[in-house]
């Protein structure tokens, strides 16, 4: 099992197909819920992967040590690269800059997904704004990554995403007290 | 004439952008416990990984076909050899032996030794009825239908049902050459 | 000989005890493995007395009884695994392995998706796994 890989294309198309099972089929009408169990099943993936991740090193010996394990050695297992820009404010928030989102890049923009979605209504104001949802869907799954991931080294967190400026995406990070 | 298709998906697989397998077998899990929780009965969540499998199938196959070299198979015979050596080979990184082909060579068996879904997966007793990998027939059957042929794909052999490998068995329900397919998933 | 093995998690709660031994009562063992949780936090929250191996997982001897040695190992995501022997001649580079072997069953166990975090773990492939892991202990240090 060491070292095993799978095509990248499976673990998008796997992605790709739980989030629009959710948002169309099992909740339906229902978006919060839908983006609710998105996120769980990104929590539950963060927890496990954060066991697996930190398996060979030292603790951390604070907050921001464990943001900057999330920041790289964490992102670059996901994404093959580490994240671009670490802020905060110093008082438990904390925003993750990607510039380049694989995440986003790779699935977001389906265009043959879109035109179905429209073809009752070809204004492109719908059409991007059915593709922003779309997006901002998907991006509950590594919002509940990260979150799971914090909360079992010992974070209680909040994460929320911005993709206001795609295909930069930045996931805010607000730490419980 | 048609090239001829690759016997392994090695060179396939190598060429593929990959990631390592763990993201992909913990988000299968993690989705497959959501389900339970949410769909309560064990027979609907069957039914919705086979219909995740179908929808994610349908789609996949045209990066198989773009990326595999592999051009019209000449007959159901074929088309397993290469779903078994260079399918699950470029996607999943496993091989299948293809085994228990009937006379009138319409059925026959894919046998794994193992595959990324399960690894650390130990079905509860309160799974039994689960088959935890149906997906995978899902997408099998989803991308056969692209090409034409209609199937049905069941598991006989589970080990995390206790049996001593992953046996699917493929049968051809109808071939319809050239005819636009259709979505039967409403 | 390992007389026990402990898994904790972090708000104390037991995840996996086994004993492999007739010899002592459960009752005992319990009551060794609940007084090195205090031994644990004590090291982790002082950690000046622990010097350069500050962080480390590795939490070395805990605290030796009469009959027993017991060793700490504490992990990133804040469970402690608590090993009990009465090897009195033991090597720090075999308990170090023990660990090592240790950790890497414990996170499969716990990547398993029916496994619930916080609940104990009632994996066989876990138990056996420990099991091999435990019946080895001391003998691969040729290399």
């Amino acid at each position: 099992m060491v070292g095993r890989e799978v095509s990248e294309s499976c673990v998008d198309s796997m992605i790709i197909e739980m989030v629009s099972s959710y948002c169309d089929r099992f909740c339906s009408a229902k978006p919060e819920l839908a983006a609710r169990r998105i996120e769980a099943i990104g929590y539950q993936v963060g927890l496990q992967l954060s066991e697996r991740y930190t398996m060979e090193r030292p603790r951390f010996s604070d907050h921001l040590e464990a943001i900057k394990f999330i920041c790289k050695d964490f992102w670059s297992e996901l994404f093959k690269k580490q994240i671009d820009n670490l802020k905060t404010n110093h008082r438990g928030t904390f925003v993750l800059q990607d510039n380049r989102f694989r995440w986003l890049t790779r699935m977001s923009i389906d265009p043959s997904e879109t035109n179905a979605n429209t073809s009752d209504d070809p204004s492109v104001a719908t059409t991007e704004s059915k593709s922003a949802q779309s997006a901002s869907m998907h991006l509950y799954f590594p919002c509940g990554i990260i979150r799971g991931a914090l909360t079992n080294l010992g974070i209680p967190c909040a994460v929320s995403a911005d993709m206001s400026n795609l295909p930069a995406c930045s996931f805010v990070v607000r730490i419980k007290a | 004439m048609a090239p001829l298709a690759p016997r392994t998906g090695d060179a396939v697989f190598a060429n593929v952008e990959r990631v390592n397998a763990e993201l992909f077998t913990l988000t299968y899990g993690a989705i497959v416990r959501q389900l339970l929780t949410d769909l309560e009965e064990v027979e609907e969540v069957n039914k919705q990984l086979d219909q995740m499998g179908y929808n994610i199938g349908i789609r996949l196959i045209d990066e198989f076909l773009a990326k595999s070299n592999v051009s019209r198979c000449v007959d159901f015979k074929e088309t397993a050899d290469v779903i078994a050596k260079v399918g699950l080979k470029m996607f999943l990184g496993v091989t299948a032996s293809v085994t228990n082909w009937d006379v009138d060579g319409t059925s026959c068996s894919l046998v794994l030794e193992d595959n990324p879904l399960v690894d650390f997966v130990e079905l509860p007793d309160t799974c039994q009825g689960l088959y935890y990998c149906n997906i995978l027939s899902g997408v099998i059957r989803g991308a056969l239908e692209m090409v034409s042929m209609k199937t049905e794909v069941t598991w006989v052999r589970d080990m995390l049902r206790g049996d001593d490998a992953y046996e699917l068995r493929l049968k051809l329900l109808k071939q319809v050459p050239e005819e636009y397919p259709y979505k039967d998933d409403e | 000989m390992i007389v026990c093995i402990a898994v904790v998690g972090h708000q104390n709660n037991p995840l996996y005890l086994q004993s492999f031994t007739e010899a002592d009562d459960a009752l005992k063992l319990h009551h060794i493995v609940h007084c090195s949780l205090d031994v644990i936090d004590e090291r982790v929250n002082n950690p000046k007395k622990t010097g350069p191996t500050l962080n480390e997982t590795f939490l070395g001897l805990l605290y030796p009884t009469e009959n027993y040695k017991v060793y700490g190992y504490l992990t990133n995501t804040k469970v402690k695994f608590i090993l009990v022997t009465t090897d009195l001649d033991v090597r720090d580079a075999d308990v170090r392995n023990f660990f090592r072997r240790f950790h890497s069953a414990y996170v499969d166990a716990v990547s398993n998706p029916f496994h619930v975090p916080g609940k104990k773990i009632t994996s066989r492939t876990f138990a056996e796994r420990v099991s091999t892991i435990v019946k080895s202990f001391g003998l691969s240090t040729a290399v």
